[in-house]
């Protein structure tokens, strides 16, 4: 009896292409975020405003940090602070506020750092932040996709099919990233 | 007949996905307590590293020539990031208002933004580099754009010369 090899292809296509569907879909919404990353940050929300307090003369570090979280109304603790040059101090809080602060004028930046919602998290995956373990999972569904990629061809048979209007479309989505090869290499 | 035969068919491919899914639970529990447990020091970023001692970033700035093409570890307060692609942070050296910066390729490590404030071990091999004017004008206005700082290209009057970390490992602390 001949191997069913249609009926296979389509029931691992089926079942592959439902396992793929959530990290597809990850990966295409951290794809178009990043691919714009000359114009916005994919992963982070940061705030920044400008700020002014009184800092008393001849401060030392811990009595300007103390000015600084008082003045500023800062309720979470303060992670470390460092001088970047003299009378300049930059002063990290635990809940990602950075103070950026001239120590004579005391004009400097606040800056509030966030991750962006579910964002950071696909990037997270899609660029393998994590390395380990992931990067061998992500392995697997690049394989899972090229599978899916070939598998889709022979779904349908007739004028649908590959052997119909499914090579032409197949040629046009091979034609179309030469193109912009030729174009722009 | 035609339902008992896709009944058989699925069951079939239940009973493949339910053992492949045990395994892959299995493997996943297992390498995560791994992971865990290498990290309860701190977490551990790239290769990590290997090196026993420091070396004092102030004794590298100090004759930084001296060091170029070693193997180092460096300890130090991280207080800057990359913040588009975490392609670098800066640690505090042991002197005031002395920073080395820390550079690995865009991707193979990621320091995450939030590191800021914290104290970090990183490990590389120390480089200098020497830029043409061009380099050297492009640099600065990418700094310039990465710091919301306005940038004249008349005020770059030499090529620049700098040194940093190329980082191999690094391990953050909480």
């Amino acid at each position: 009896m001949a191997f069913k090899w249609r009926k296979w292809n389509n029931i691992l296509h089926r079942d592959i292409g439902y396992l793929a569907v959530g990290l597809t879909i990850i990966y295409a919404i951290s794809g178009i975020a990043v691919n714009h990353i000359d114009q916005w940050n994919p992963n982070y929300v940061i705030s920044q405003e400008t700020i002014k307090i009184h800092i008393p003369e001849n401060a030392k570090t811990g009595r300007i940090i103390d000015e600084t979280t008082r003045q500023l109304n800062i309720e979470v603790p303060v992670e470390s602070s460092f001088r970047p040059e003299p009378g300049r101090i930059r002063i990290f809080y635990t809940n990602q506020y950075t103070v950026d602060l001239n120590t004579k004028s005391g004009i400097g930046t606040i800056e509030r750092v966030k991750e962006r919602f579910l964002l950071y998290d696909f990037n997270f995956l899609h660029l393998n932040y994590a390395k380990k373990l992931w990067t061998y999972a992500a392995d697997v569904y690049a394989v899972a996709l090229l599978f899916l990629a070939v598998s889709g061809l022979f779904v349908l048979k007739g004028r649908k099919g590959f052997k119909g209007r499914g090579k032409w479309l197949t040629a046009i989505g091979i034609i179309l990233p030469v193109i912009f090869l030729i174009i722009y290499k | 007949m035609c339902a008992g035969f896709y009944f058989k068919l699925l069951f079939r491919e239940v009973v493949v996905m339910l053992n492949i899914s045990k395994w892959l639970i299995i493997i996943t529990v297992v390498f995560s307590a791994t992971s865990l447990l290498a990290e309860e020091d701190g977490k551990v970023y790239g290769k990590g590293v290997t090196l026993e001692d420091t070396t004092q970033i102030s004794d590298i700035l100090a004759t930084p020539d001296d060091y170029v093409g070693q193997r180092l570890m460096v300890k130090g307060r991280i207080v800057d990031v990359c913040k588009k692609r975490g392609c670098w942070m800066e640690l505090a050296g042991d002197q005031e208002f002395q920073t080395l910066r820390i550079k690995v390729k865009d991707g193979e490590i990621v320091f995450p933004l939030q590191s800021r404030g914290k104290l970090a071990l990183a490990e590389g091999v120390f480089e200098k580099i020497e830029l043409s004017m061009e380099q050297t004008l492009q640099r600065m206005k990418h700094h310039a754009e990465e710091h919301g700082e306005t940038f004249n290209a008349e005020e770059v009057k030499e090529p620049m010369t700098y040194y940093q970390l190329r980082g191999l490992g690094a391990v953050i602390f909480e």
